[in-house]
């Protein structure tokens, strides 16, 4: 028995050329089609130029008498051999049988097994969107009929627009960060509101206050969570003087309540703002200092919250005005909320300036050997006579007391300046390294790094009993200078020639591993990063803004739960804006992610 | 049938479905007009098979003969093609001894660098591929695997996520990176060599899947073009290298021509010169652009990078019109190739004006 077969092959007048895998679908005007009563009838190109024409008259049988999954199988996959054949399989068993209308028409809903997506949104929400956009075009190529769902394609555009706004931002590229956006507004809205943040600083960046006010305001007005309008405050802070952002707090308390928030926290913000203005200005030094009120109100919030680093800045503040007291105090309760160097160099001067000498010894016992910050003060606070390794230059007034002085007020200008005085009667080995040390507390790492040098090559002319620990404690500073000028590959070659205590030889490897990981982290290369913090681990204990920075590691490689037990953790124990936020943005990126 | 053993099944039937036909020497000599071929060949090939880059003070290199291999399989020109494989074997072959072609001769020097350039050992090797499918010529069969085997060797790697291609044997890699030319992911060839080298299938499938990975990453500045060289770190982050010009230019106008040849039809991947071609809308458009920033050029696009422009927008279908002149009487060399190529994509496609 013949019957013409419902398909037939036509080749098209232009004929392909031979040997390209090309796969193509064929413009449609030139595409043959038979409107049938189902009207869904397609034409589709199969091979290059190769027609396949779908021919269907009305009245088809009732669906459910053959098994069609195999049929839309091999049209879905453009094997026409098969397709063919099994179209004459299923006739053979109900000649009645006509094949489906919509055997080509992409992605109907009655199709048997069609292509699963979910692949591609997996590689998306992974982060990996190339890795998406190239899967959909293999599959668009292999079956040029399929087309991904609207919904795909959108949430693509979005995360894409989203990675550029941040790369933008990581570069500095402000503008580039606004033009994205404005392509993709749909990409700056309450559900990811990290978007509207950029949007906001590169206003900001861009000294456009007004422009990056209105975007706090749409922000603390039309995002619902009270903890999204408290996190604005503190990102508007850098970028809004005190005044707008007192409006745009007030804004915030009150705009559209949602049910359940307790805005409070927003008000909250504000004061927070307040006194890390206060602190910070502290820190300072010069220009306008805070008044009476502003100081006992930023001494309040410390206190409540056991804020260790605020409680450094208010030590600082009270022992350079000689209020040596508050200061131990200060000092004291920063060591005990979170114990580092730090305090303790300010504890040791503080007690020093009291008089206390002894006991500032004692305070200073546990990290001697293990923070040049604690030698140096311990070194204040030895009684003069104790020093060992003095040159013979300006021993009395004027010479190493006043320099002493200097440093146990942190007047590090000021030790530049007395050194030079003392060195015009020619430098030695302890002045030099005084000079390094000073240079560094300065942030001038290059010139330390000199001064370390001269001290060293000073060394040979110091007396024999002094040599050896004077050449080594200035190579030691030298080191760290290098460090601080990035050099870490340098130094670490040359470590295994450096004779170091085995105390300095671990305080620098984790220095070196410090910087290599921060040098990995901003060259997003993360694995190296928790690579190089993991093994600093075996060399001393983290300090927090490492453990910040591992935090903000497992974030960008999408590890986000141990991103946000990181961040918990250090927020818990110690909650500061930083913490804050980071559980914050990572708490968004899950609620985004599931 | 469970639902995951078909989808298994459906992926390697649709692998291979897009396998290259076997080539049909009738449709073969259709492909390019004679006129056409006739032309190339006299301004730009020698009798000896050598072909001159009239832009580049008149030197040869790999990529020139590769293209002019192909421009005369689609011109159905046997005689042709034996000349400039035999200048090609003699003295860009002859001028390494690892199975890749030296890239750059010059004449009265001859190979001037002996570095490969990997563009030029794809294009020969397909070409090859080719003429032993359309003329029966089994040594070229074994002359592009031995091709194909060493391009394997030598200058695929696995870096960042990706399976790259180096963009030459020497000088690509950096202490964490490696650059790599995204002009150089010949799509249909990579299919062609998937479908004829059985050892090396899984490789150039790799390779291929990688491209669109890596042109999908490399995107850059206001219209997300693709640059001309690209900076691979080692966690397959994409960034504009240094010492490289940082630009969309004469190698990555070529992106958008292989993918389009290759089957790839997808609008994302086109719309970035879409959106280019708006910015210019009816002005002459420049023939490079800094990237990021997006200076462009005051030189304007020849006539073979508006052909490629003018299909890239057909397929992107943002609306963008271009306008291609007939090419100069001294149209250059590489115009002249981007125009031929454009051409027989826009054939093998059903894209005809």
């Amino acid at each position: 028995m013949t019957r013409p077969l419902p398909f037939s092959l036509i080749l098209a007048a232009a004929v392909a050329v031979a040997g390209m895998p090309a796969v193509a679908q064929a413009p449609q005007a030139q595409a043959p089609i038979n409107s049938t009563a189902g009207g869904a009838a397609g034409g589709r190109a199969l091979a290059p130029g190769v027609q396949i024409q779908l021919d269907t008259p009305a009245g088809a049988a009732a669906p459910g008498t053959v098994d069609e999954t195999a049929l839309r199988y091999y049209a879905r996959t453009g094997d026409v051999a098969r397709l063919e054949a099994e179209i004459a399989r299923l006739r053979a068993i109900n000649p009645q049988w006509q094949p489906p209308s919509d055997l080509f028409s992409p992605q109907a809903p009655s199709q048997g097994p069609s292509f699963d997506e979910t692949p591609i949104w997996r590689l998306m929400s992974s982060g990996k969107t190339a890795e998406a956009r190239a899967a959909i075009a293999e599959e668009r190529r292999r079956t040029p009929a399929w087309q991904p769902s609207d919904k795909l394609l959108h949430e693509l555009d979005l995360a894409e627009a989203t990675g550029r706004m941040a790369a933008a931002m990581g570069a500095k590229r402000w503008q580039e960060v606004l033009d994205t956006a404005a392509a993709t507004p749909e990409v700056a809205s309450c559900t990811r509101l990290d978007n509207l943040w950029r949007v906001a600083e590169a206003h900001g960046q861009l000294k456009q206050t007004d422009q990056a006010f209105d975007v706090y305001r749409r922000i603390v007005t039309s995002c619902p969570k009270a903890a999204e309008r408290r996190d604005t405050i503190y990102k508007a802070g850098p970028f809004l003087p005190p005044e707008r952002l007192r409006e745009l707090a007030d804004l915030a308390a009150t705009s559209n309540p949602a049910e359940g928030e307790d805005y409070a926290v927003v008000r909250r913000a504000l004061q927070d703002l307040d006194v890390g203005r206060t602190l910070s200005r502290l820190g300072g030094g010069q220009g306008e200092q805070p008044t009476a009120d502003e100081l006992a109100s930023a001494q309040a919030a410390v206190l409540e919250r056991r804020d260790a680093g605020g409680a450094l800045a208010l030590g600082w503040h009270h022992q350079s005005r000689k209020r040596h007291e508050e200061a131990r105090q200060w000092f004291s309760r920063s060591n005990e909320w979170q114990p580092g160097d730090q305090a303790v160099e300010g504890l040791v001067l503080a007690l020093t300036g009291l008089g206390r000498r002894q006991e500032a010894l004692e305070a200073g016992k546990g990290w001697q050997g293990r923070s040049a910050r604690v030698d140096r003060a311990l070194r204040a606070a030895r009684p003069p006579a104790a020093q060992p390794g003095r040159g013979t230059a300006g021993q009395g007034a004027g010479g190493w007391g006043e320099l002493e002085r200097a440093l146990a007020q942190r007047d590090y200008g000021r030790c530049l300046q007395i050194i030079e005085r003392m060195s015009r009667g020619g430098m030695d080995a302890s002045l030099a390294q005084q000079r390094g040390w000073c240079l560094m507390e300065l942030k001038r790492p290059t010139e330390a790094e000199e001064a370390f040098a001269q001290a060293k090559a000073l060394a040979s002319k110091a007396p024999a009993a002094d040599r050896v620990r004077l050449a080594d404690s200035a190579a030691y500073g030298e080191t760290l200078a290098r460090l601080q000028t990035d050099d870490a590959e340098g130094v670490l070659q040359e470590l295994p020639n450096m004779r170091l205590t085995p105390e300095r030889e671990r305080s620098i490897r984790a220095n070196t591993l410090a910087t290599q990981a921060l040098q990995a982290y901003e060259e997003k290369r993360y694995r190296d990063t928790l690579r190089l913090l993991d093994a600093r681990l075996a060399f001393e204990p983290e300090p927090r803004g490492l453990t910040i920075m591992r935090g903000w590691t497992h974030y960008n490689t999408q590890r986000i739960d141990e991103a946000l037990r990181i961040f918990e953790a250090l927020d818990r124990r110690f909650s500061t804006e930083e913490t804050r936020e980071a559980v914050g943005v990572v708490k968004r990126a899950m609620y985004r992610g599931g | 049938m469970h639902r995951r053993d078909l989808l298994t099944l459906s992926a390697a039937l649709a692998a291979f479905a897009v396998l290259p036909a076997p080539a049909g020497a009738a449709g073969m000599a259709a492909s390019l007009p004679a006129a056409d071929w006739r032309r190339f060949a006299d301004r730009f090939i020698g009798s000896e098979g050598r072909v001159s880059d009239s832009g580049n003070g008149g030197i040869s290199h790999s990529e020139g003969q590769g293209y002019a291999m192909l421009l005369a399989l689609a011109a159905d020109d046997r005689a042709a093609f034996d000349r400039l494989w035999a200048w090609t074997e003699a003295n860009l072959l002859r001028g390494r001894d690892d199975g890749l072609l030296a890239w750059k001769w010059e004449p009265g020097k001859g190979v001037t660098d002996r570095n490969n350039a990997t563009d030029g050992d794809i294009l020969t090797g397909w070409a090859l591929l080719r003429s032993a499918e359309q003329w029966g010529n089994e040594g070229h069969r074994r002359a592009a695997l031995s091709m194909l085997q060493a391009v394997r060797r030598h200058l695929v790697v696995e870096h960042g996520g990706m399976t790259l291609l180096l963009p030459g044997a020497t000088g690509f890699r950096q202490d964490n990176g490696v650059v790599v030319n995204p002009s150089y992911w010949i799509f249909p060839a990579l299919a062609a060599f998937a479908a004829a080298d059985a050892d090396g299938k899984p490789v150039w499938e790799k390779v291929s899947g990688s491209g669109l990975v890596l042109i999908a990453k490399a995107r850059f500045g206001q219209w997300q073009l693709p640059p001309d060289w690209v900076r691979i770190e080692a966690d397959g982050t994409a960034v504009l290298p240094e010492r490289f010009k940082q630009q969309f230019g004469y190698d990555a106008i070529r992106v958008p021509l292989y993918m389009a040849w290759g089957g790839y039809r997808d609008p994302y991947y086109f719309r970035p010169y879409g959106a280019f071609l708006a910015r210019f809308n009816g002005g002459p458009i420049p023939a490079t652009v800094s990237l990021p920033g997006g200076t462009t050029a005051q030189v304007p696009a020849s006539v073979g990078m508006l052909a490629v422009y003018r299909m890239a927008a057909r397929i992107a279908a943002t609306g963008a019109a271009v306008t291609v002149p007939p090419p100069g009487a001294d149209e250059d060399y590489y115009s002249s190739v981007l125009a031929l190529l454009t051409q027989l994509a826009e054939r093998s496609l059903g894209l005809t004006q």
